[in-house]
């Protein structure tokens, strides 16, 4: 069924976990390209592609999919594993919405045609997805995008603009947020498009951020037609199937690797700044350390959640918060002790592990991006604690 | 999941329903209320009750007569009992059966049944887990000791810590009130009217008090859990401005911010019970036990006084509920080290893992 068959045919859910992790660290040591550990910038398709097509290759793409489709079909608790041994590595993300995305989207709500014709050019590379969620005027109230798909014969026609669509000019295809229905309550009129980029009347607009990076991307839609038969799933229907796509990312926004990260280049700098010994430092390192241990006991709380095979709950709302708070306060840290070096640009003498003032830019969206702290606030006010209105 | 961890699920759960008995789910304040200032500053049956469940010697294996059971179980029910705000020496009785339990002695049946209660006065100054062990200092800060029956005094001697016990009645001990209703003694030991119980418990005691720490940073959790799903509760119902006040977005976030301290809480006290029941020694029980008491002291407090906060004027009334648990809190908050002195621990103790 498919152009590329996992090179790896042995059931690795039959694995003892740690001969499992020992398998999946060893082989990341050997394959992984040593100039891309802890890239300080998201990395462009041209940058990860040879990291994509290795784990194409020996069919490790896609840990999560089941075999059928392609994947290697990893139980919970091995995804888990493999999770934490690629952030352990520091391998950069790569091009993935397709992987962690379109493809689990596909698997469950796709049609057989859809399954075919899109997951096996995810698993080659053939296919490059990026997300249209976000727009001006819907960003923390997504469900109030505007961007429209009006039926004409089998075809949509497509206008509007989407941003802050992450690696768009990288991308051939874009899954896309539509409204349907302009009639219906705002979450009731929503649908799911596959669009390929390469459609007339879409512009792709990279927008450079404070990295000075162009991460980013608006993308503008004009009437852009599109086959009736890429809609996934019911017309109208599609914000469900959002938000279920959405509850990935709060878990992996909660993972402590970007604070742990970020702390281990918080001593080596105030080693060089010579404040290491100073008892004040000594003092704010060690509530940060604390913070630290105790974000990873309390996501390893909901990781043996999902382990048990349990679906998480809003609650996990909890994790981004203190993630993102965290590693911002790490970073805040290291500017405060950096002397005049809070003003560089690039990293202090050359040496990338003494990168302040890198690190303390990318941990400003960390509050923003995938539901900002203040929605996360409201999330757990209103579906945690019960509270009002 | 393992035959063991459903297992462990179910002793959990059931020490959970058996802490119903002393410990109302409801919340009823009167018991509790009506123990304050009153000597000895507890109820001794409802003590021996506790030693009847077993709680007593939850920890102490079942060959020495004890439940036999971890760590998980005790800061569950820590956890319960502080959320009753449970005025009982639980923590302390304990401590003191470990020690009794470890070198097999007679004076065990009376603590485990709880109908002795029996001090172990081993604190020689304030903010402190070390143990000096000298013959003649002042003992410091013994809880409801105005109900002890007897004190264990740890005492150097030659190159072990030694054991002695000394009968209350005749003891040179003075007390002082608590703030949250109970009491707090200091006792001038008197060799000459003790008896050697051991020569050495040293190791013992170490493993004791960790354990004391430990649950009582379970009982810190069941204080934060209880006052803020009272402060919760009253957000959802108070009005101003012709609102509820639980609909105003500043309130919301702190409370979400709340609900994360306490997350984090559980979180350090669960890890560290399951590393102690996992087997942690030295190095390793001590960082767990820090790493979890450094947070329910830190956050506890937080949680607690926000509580009073989001209540108002009514929060600073000694009739309004809320307000027994900041005054337990500041009880416990510092009992078997603070959080200053657990971040130190913690740092003197636990490998970092820089690459």
């Amino acid at each position: 069924m498919f152009a590329i068959e996992p090179r790896e045919t042995d059931d690795l859910n039959l694995m003892e976990d740690e001969a499992f992790r020992a398998h999946v660290r060893q082989w990341i040591e050997a394959n992984y390209p040593p100039e891309l550990r802890n890239p300080p910038k998201r990395l462009h398709w041209e940058e990860n592609k040879p990291w994509y097509f290795k784990l194409a290759e020996k069919g490790w793409l896609c840990p999560g999919w089941p075999r059928r489709f392609g994947g290697l079909g990893l139980s919970p608790a091995k995804q888990i594993i493999f999770t934490e041994e690629v952030e352990r590595h520091g391998c950069a993300r790569t091009n993935d919405h397709g992987i962690v995305m379109v493809g689990p989207l596909l698997i469950n709500h796709g049609t057989e045609e859809q399954q075919q014709e899109f997951l096996p050019k995810i698993l080659s590379g053939e296919h490059i997805w990026c997300q249209g969620y976000s727009e001006p005027n819907a960003g923390s109230d997504l469900a109030a995008l505007r961007t429209e798909a009006v039926l004409d014969g089998d075809t949509y026609v497509v206008n509007g603009q989407k941003i802050w669509t992450t690696l768009a000019m990288d991308a051939n295809w874009c899954f896309l947020l539509v409204r349907t229905d302009k009639a219906a309550k705002k979450q009731e009129g929503i649908s799911f498009l596959l669009v390929d980029m390469t459609t007339p009347g879409i512009t792709v607009k990279p927008i450079i951020n404070l990295e000075y990076h162009d991460e980013f991307c608006e993308v503008f839609f004009d009437n852009v037609r599109v086959p009736a038969k890429n809609l996934v799933g019911t017309p109208n229907r599609g914000w469900d199937m959002a938000k279920a796509l959405l509850s990935f990312e709060r878990i992996y926004l909660g993972s402590p690797r970007l604070s742990a990260y970020a702390f281990t280049r918080l001593r080596q700098l105030a080693e060089r700044m010579g404040v290491w010994e100073e008892a004040a430092f000594q003092e704010t390192y060690a509530r940060l350390r604390l913070d630290l241990e105790d974000l990873k006991s309390l996501y390893g709380a909901f990781v043996d959640k999902l382990r048990r095979g349990e679906t998480l709950g809003p609650d996990v709302s909890m994790l981004k918060v203190f993630q993102t708070e965290l590693f911002q306060r790490i970073t805040d840290t290291m500017l405060e002790i950096a002397g005049e070096n809070a003003g560089l640009l690039e990293p202090m003498e050359g040496n990338r592990n003494l990168n302040p003032t890198g690190l303390y830019i990318q941990a400003r969206p960390a509050t923003i991006y995938g539901g900002s702290n203040e929605i996360q606030r409201n999330i757990l006010s209103k579906n945690v604690l019960g509270l009002p209105g | 999941m393992s035959a063991a961890t459903d297992d462990r699920t179910e002793s959990i759960r059931m020490i959970r329903d058996s802490a119903g008995a002393v410990a109302p789910r409801g919340g009823d304040t009167k018991r509790v209320r009506a123990l304050r200032f009153a000597s000895p500053g507890f109820d001794r049956g409802m003590l021996a009750q506790m030693g009847e469940l077993g709680w007593i010697g939850l920890a102490v294996p079942e060959e020495a007569g004890g439940a036999g059971l971890g760590m998980s179980e005790a800061v569950a029910l820590a956890e319960e009992l502080g959320a009753g705000l449970v005025p009982e020496p639980l923590v302390p009785m304990m401590l003191s059966a470990r020690l009794l339990a470890a070198v097999g002695h007679p004076a065990l049946e009376g603590v485990l049944s709880g109908k002795r209660v029996v001090l172990t006065a081993w604190q020689e100054r304030a903010d402190t887990l070390a143990v000096p062990g000298t013959p003649d200092g002042a003992r410091l800060f013994l809880p409801m000791a105005a109900g002890a029956d007897a004190f264990l005094l740890p005492i150097h001697q030659g190159a072990g810590l030694g054991l002695h016990l000394q009968e209350a009645k005749g003891a040179d001990l003075t007390l002082e009130k608590a703030m949250d209703g109970g009491n707090i003694g200091t006792l001038r030991p008197d060799l000459g009217r003790a008896s050697l119980v051991a020569e050495d418990v040293g190791d013992m005691l170490a493993i004791a008090l960790d354990e004391a720490a430990l649950v009582t940073s379970g009982l810190m959790l069941g204080l934060m859990e209880r006052a803020f799903a009272m402060t919760v509760d009253y957000l959802k119902t108070r009005q101003q401005f012709g609102r509820i006040i639980g609909t105003f977005q500043s309130l919301q976030h702190r409370a979400a911010d709340l609900k994360i301290h306490i997350a984090l809480t559980r979180a350090a006290v669960e890890a560290g019970a399951a590393a102690l029941d996992d087997g942690a020694t030295g190095a390793a029980r001590h960082a767990a036990v820090s790493k979890a008491k450094h947070r329910a002291a830190e956050s506890g407090m937080l949680v607690l006084r926000q509580c009073i906060q989001l209540h108002g004027g009514i929060g600073y009334t000694d009739e309004y509920d809320v307000g027994l648990f900041l005054r337990r809190g500041m009880v416990i908050m510092n009992q078997f080290g603070s959080a200053a002195l657990h971040r130190r621990r913690f740092m003197a103790l636990a490998p970092e893992d820089v690459e």
